[in-house]
C-alpha cells in the first residue's frame, strides 16, 4: 500500500502537505484579533486549543493572549508564567518590547521568538504556549512541555531478577534521560528527527560519538529521513520501515524496553531510536544472537551466564522443533524410539482418528488460539480462558480420543520453550517456521526437518542488519567476539568491541583486568 | 514355519487403560509357513491387520529341530532387511519347538519376549552360565573360520499347555514358566550338543564375558564351604605352535569378595588368604579345563581359539584352517593361568560361625 502511495508522492510532492504543519504559509499579522482567528479558523476551534486574552503594559495598554494546548503543558507553570508576565510588565521599569519579554520570562527553559506560522503551529502542537502581543510581528514559545505521563515502573517485557527495575515509558524525554543518567558523557550524542507527515512524532537517535560507526550513523540517518508516511505511532512502524529485509520471519532490529539494555548497546557502538509515545526503543544494526542474551547475563557470573546461554539456544530449538520431531518420529522413524516407550505411544494413537501431522497442527492451532484469546483478554476473563484451556488442552482432548497424551505433553514442552525464549521477537519467529517445519516433518520425516533447518540456516545467513551480516560474529567468524555469543566469557575477558559493528576504537578495557589474590607484601618489598 | 508373537499396545501395563479395559492379552501369536522367512512374513499378512514392523523385533526364537538342521540360511533375509536390528538377541528353544516357548504367558514382564531378554541379560551379568547372543555376532561368526557359535537355549518349566492362557500370569506361581537353560553350542551352523552349568561358565570365562559370578570352594572338610563373589574377570588367549601343533594359553584375571562361609577361619592372616586364593584358582582352572574338553570333543571351537592362531600365525593358518576344527582344535594343548584376587572379605572379618 505504502510503497504504492510513495510511488505517486514523487510526482505529487506534497502528498500530505496540506496536513503538515510545514504546509501552513505565511508570517504573523500585527493584529492579535487576525492572528487568533487564524489560531481557531486552523484548529478549528477545537475544545482543548485554550486561548487566554490579557491585557500588558503599565496602562494595560497591550493586549496579548496565551495560546496552548490542554493537556499537554503544565498549567501551574502556565499560571505562574501568567502572573510573571502581568507582573514584570506593570512595573515602572518595564518596556513591552519583545526582547525584554523574552529575557524577562525566566520562569521557563526555553522561550524563543516566532515569526511563521507553520513554527508557530509546530510548537503549539508540542506543548508549548505561545504568547501573542497586539502589534508584534512576532511571537514568543514557551516551553511548559507537561501533563500526564504513565510512570516509571518495571518494564513488564523483559524482567530481570539482578538489574535495574525501571523500563522506559511512553515520554520521549525521560526515555533518553533514563539513558543519558547511564551514560554521563558528552559524546553521547542525540539527534532529533521528527516523523509522520499527519502525527509529527518526534524521533532521537542515539549514539557514542567516537565509538559508533559513523557509516551506519550515516546510514540510519538516512533511512529515517527516507520514510515518509503519515503517522508514526510506535516504533514497530519505523522498525518495519527500516529494516533491511521484510520478508523474513526473523527480526533484524531489536527493541527493548529496558534503559540498561541500551546503555550497554550504545557501549557496544549500537544506535538507539527512541520514538515519542512508546517505551519501546529500537537498536541497530542487530545480530541474531542479541536475541539470546539477556541483560542479567553481563550482571550474573560467566558460568551461570553461559550456562543460561546454551539453556536459551536449547529452548529456541525446542521451540522450533519439538512437534516436528513428534510427527517424523511417529510417522517414519518409530525405530528411533525406544520399544517400551514406542509401546506406549502406539496404545496411545491406537484410538486417534488423525494422522500424528494432523494430529499435532489440531493442537498446536488449538494453542495459539488460546495464547492469542489470552494475550487480548482482560484480566478478569483471561482466567476463565486458562482455565477452559488448560481443560480441553490437557485433559478433555485426551480422553475424547481427539489427540494422544504423548501429544499433549510435545505441545506443552513446545509451549513452555516459546515461552522460555528471551526474545519474544525471536519467538514468534520459531512459532511460524514451526509450521513449516511441521509440514516438511509430515512429508519427509527427519529428513524434511534437516532440510528445513538447513534452509533457514541459509537465510539467516544472507541475512543482514544495516550492512552487518546477522550472524556475526559467527559467520563471518570473528574469534576476537566470539567470547560473547553462545558463552559468555569472564567480564576482563570480554576485550573488544563487536568488531562489524564499530570500526574505531575496538578495544574496551585495559589487559589485566582478572582479579587476582593480593601479592604477599615481601615479595613487593611493600612495607605495607 | 515362522510365528509371529506381536504386542498389542493397548494391553500392555503403563499404557493408558482406554479403549476396552485390560483384559486382553498383551502379545498375540500368529503363525504362517513359506519357503523362506520372507514369504513366511509375507504371508502372515493374511492374518494380521497391520503391517509388521521388524525395527523393534528385540528377541528371535530358533526350535531346537531347526538348529539341528543348520540355522545358517535363516539370517540373510534378517541381514539384509533394512529395519532388522542386528542387536537382537537370539535364543534356541530347548525341547520345545519356538512357537511353544513364545506362546507362555509371563507374569512380571507382560511381553513374553522382554522377559527372556532381561532374564538373559542378568543371568549372564550375575551368574555368568549364559551368554546373549545377538544375530550380529552370529552372522559376524559365520564369516569367521576359526570360531562357532554358541547361543543360550529356553525352556518351558512346568505345563507349557497352560503357559498361553491368561490364567498363567493370575497365579503366584505360574504353571508354566520360562527358564535359561543349557548353552548351544553349534558347528558349521549346525546344532551339535549342550553345555550346561560349571561347563556352560568355563565357556564364559574363556570368552572374557563372566561380569560377575560366585565361586564356592571346598576348605578342610567343608564341601563347598566359602563363596568367593566375583566382581570383574578378565581372560586372555594367547596361541603358540609348537612342532606345527597349537598351544592355547589362557590367562584369567578375577578380582572379588568373599560373601559367604560356612568355616571358621580368620580372614586377616594374608596367608590364609592366599591358600584360599590358590583354591579358587583350582575351581575356576577346573571349569575352564572342562570346558574346553568339552568342546573338543564335539570338534567346535566356540572360544574362537582358531581366531587366535589366525592373528598370531597368518601364514600357517592358511594351511590349518581347513582342518582346524576336527584335527588341530581336539587336539591342542591347553595351559591355564587363573590369576583370583581376593579384594574384600565383605563387611566382615570373623564370622560367627565358630
Amino acid at each position: 500500500m505504502w510503497t504504492r502511495s510513495k510511488g505517486k508522492k514523487e510526482k505529487d510532492t506534497h502528498a500530505y502537505g496540506g496536513l503538515a504543519p510545514n504546509g501552513i504559509y505565511g508570517t504573523i499579522d500585527q493584529d492579535l484579533h487576525t492572528n487568533i482567528e487564524k489560531v481557531r479558523d486552523i484548529t478549528g476551534n477545537s475544545a482543548d486549543i485554550i486561548i487566554r486574552r490579557f491585557l500588558l503594559g503599565k496602562d494595560d495598554n497591550f493586549p496579548a493572549a496565551l495560546c496552548f494546548v490542554s493537556g499537554m503543558v503544565d498549567e501551574h507553570i502556565v499560571q505562574q508564567l501568567l502572573l510573571e508576565i502581568s507582573v514584570q510588565l506593570s512595573l515602572p521599569s518595564s518596556s513591552c518590547g519583545l526582547d525584554y519579554i523574552e529575557q524577562k520570562i525566566a520562569t521557563t527553559n526555553t522561550a524563543r521568538r516566532i515569526q511563521q506560522w507553520h513554527d508557530i503551529f509546530s510548537s503549539l502542537m508540542s506543548g508549548e504556549v505561545i504568547l501573542f502581543i497586539d502589534g508584534m510581528l512576532e511571537a514568543i514559545g514557551v516551553s511548559v512541555k507537561g501533563g500526564e505521563y504513565r510512570a516509571i515502573t518495571e518494564p513488564s517485557t523483559q524482567l530481570s531478577i539482578r538489574g535495574p527495575r525501571e523500563g522506559f515509558t511512553e515520554s520521549l524525554a525521560t526515555n533518553v534521560a533514563m539513558v543519558r543518567r547511564r551514560i554521563q558523557n558528552p559524546h553521547v550524542w542525540v539527534e532529533a528527527i521528527t516523523l509522520g507527515e499527519v502525527t509529527q512524532t518526534n524521533v532521537r537517535i542515539m549514539y557514542i560519538k567516537g565509538i559508533a560507526n559513523d557509516k551506519i550513523v550515516e546510514e540510519v540517518r538516512s533511512r529515517l529521513r527516507r520514510i515518509c508516511i503519515d503517522g508514526v505511532l510506535e516504533s514497530g512502524y519505523i522498525e518495519q520501515l527500516i529494516e533491511d529485509e521484510s520478508f523474513t520471519t526473523f527480526p533484524t532490529v531489536y527493541h527493548t524496553e529496558r534503559p540498561d539494555s541500551v546503555a550497554a548497546n550504545l557501549l557496544e557502538g549500537r544506535i538507539a531510536i527512541f520514538v515519542e509515545g512508546t517505551p519501546f526503543v529500537l537498536i541497530v544494526p542487530t545480530v541474531f544472537i542479541q536475541f539470546f542474551q539477556a541483560v542479567e547475563d553481563y550482571y550474573a557470573r560467566f558460568d551461570i551466564a553461559t550456562a543460561l546461554r546454551f539453556l536459551r539456544m536449547l529452548v529456541f530449538f525446542i521451540s522450533l522443533v519439538a512437534p516436528s520431531v513428534y510427527i517424523a518420529l511417529t510417522t517414519f522413524h518409530q525405530e528411533m524410539i525406544p520399544t517400551s516407550l514406542v509401546i506406549a505411544i502406539a496404545a496411545q494413537r491406537e484410538a486417534v482418528p488423525f494422522p500424528a501431522f494432523i494430529e499435532a497442527l489440531l493442537m498446536e492451532v488449538t494453542f495459539e488460539i488460546l495464547r492469542e484469546a489470552g494475550v487480548r483478554l482482560p484480566r478478569a476473563v483471561g482466567q476463565a480462558v486458562s482455565i477452559v484451556g488448560a481443560l480441553v488442552i490437557g485433559q478433555a482432548a485426551v480422553e475424547a480420543g481427539f489427540v494422544s497424551s504423548a501429544m499433549v505433553i510435545v505441545v506443552s514442552i513446545t509451549a513452555i520453550a516459546s515461552f522460555a525464549t528471551p526474545s519474544f521477537a525471536i519467538a514468534i519467529s520459531a512459532r511460524l517456521i514451526r509450521f513449516a517445519l511441521m509440514v516438511l516433518a509430515a512429508l519427509f520425516g527427519f529428513y524434511g526437518i534437516l532440510i528445513g533447518v538447513i534452509l533457514m540456516t541459509i537465510h539467516l545467513c544472507s541475512l543482514r542488519s544495516f550492512g552487518v551480516p546477522y550472524m556475526a560474529p559467527l559467520a563471518p567468524l570473528i574469534l576476537e567476539n566470539i567470547g560473547d555469543t553462545f558463552i559468555r566469557f569472564p567480564l576482563w575477558g570480554l576485550k573488544e568491541r563487536p568488531h562489524l559493528i564499530m570500526n574505531t576504537d575496538t578495544v574496551r578495557q585495559k589487559d589485566g583486568q582478572r582479579p587476582k589474590p593480593p601479592q604477599r607484601a615481601e615479595k613487593e618489598g611493600d612495607s605495607n | 514355519m515362522s510365528t509371529f508373537q506381536i504386542v498389542n499396545p493397548g494391553n500392555v501395563a503403563g499404557a493408558t487403560q482406554r479403549g476396552g479395559g485390560s483384559a486382553g492379552l498383551p502379545v498375540a501369536l500368529y503363525t504362517s509357513t513359506g519357503d523362506t522367512l520372507v514369504e513366511a512374513s509375507r504371508k502372515a499378512s493374511k492374518q494380521i491387520s497391520r503391517i509388521p514392523y521388524y525395527s523393534h523385533t528385540n528377541l528371535v526364537v530358533i526350535g531346537e529341530e531347526l538348529a539341528k538342521e543348520g540355522i545358517q540360511q535363516i539370517f540373510d533375509a534378517v541381514e539384509r532387511n533394512p529395519q532388522f536390528r542386528p542387536a537382537a538377541n537370539i535364543i534356541i528353544a530347548r525341547k520345545q519347538t519356538a512357537k511353544q516357548l513364545s506362546s507362555v504367558l509371563t507374569p512380571i514382564d507382560k511381553i513374553p519376549a522382554n522377559q527372556i531378554i532381561k532374564t538373559l541379560q542378568f543371568t549372564k551379568g550375575l551368574l555368568g552360565e549364559n551368554v546373549d547372543t545377538r544375530i550380529r555376532e552370529i552372522i559376524e561368526n559365520f564369516s569367521l573360520d576359526g570360531k562357532e557359535v554358541v547361543i543360550s537355549s529356553f525352556r518351558i518349566a512346568g505345563d507349557w499347555q497352560k503357559g498361553a492362557e491368561q490364567d498363567n500370569v493370575r497365579t503366584i506361581e505360574p504353571s508354566a514358566r520360562l527358564r535359561a537353560a543349557e548353552l548351544a553350542v553349534f558347528k558349521n551352523g549346525k546344532l551339535v550338543g549342550w553345555m550346561k552349568n560349571e561347563e556352560a561358565r568355563g565357556v564364559l570365562w574363556v570368552l572374557n564375558k563372566v561380569k560377575q559370578t560366585n565361586v564356592n570352594i571346598d576348605w578342610g572338610e567343608s564341601k563347598e564351604g566359602l563363596s568367593y563373589k566375583v566382581m570383574r574377570a578378565q581372560a586372555k588367549v594367547k596361541a603358540k605352535l609348537k612342532d606345527g601343533n597349537p598351544i592355547i594359553s589362557v590367562v584369567i584375571k578375577t578380582e572379588g569378595d568373599i560373601s559367604e562361609t560356612f568355616i571358621s577361619m580368620d580372614f586377616t592372616d594374608p596367608k590364609q588368604i592366599i591358600e584360599l586364593e590358590k583354591k579358587i584358582q583350582q575351581e575356576i582352572k577346573k571349569e575352564v579345563r572342562k570346558a574346553v574338553h568339552a568342546a573338543q570333543k564335539k570338534k567346535s571351537d566356540i572360544f574362537g581359539f582358531g581366531e587366535v592362531v589366525h592373528r598370531t600365525y597368518p601364514e600357517e593358518w592358511k594351511e590349518m584352517k581347513k582342518t582346524w576344527h576336527n584335527k588341530y582344535f581336539p587336539e591342542a594343548e591347553l595351559h591355564v593361568k587363573v590369576d583370583s584376587f581376593i579384594r574384600r572379605t565383605g563387611l566382615r572379618t570373623r564370622s560367627y560361625i565358630q
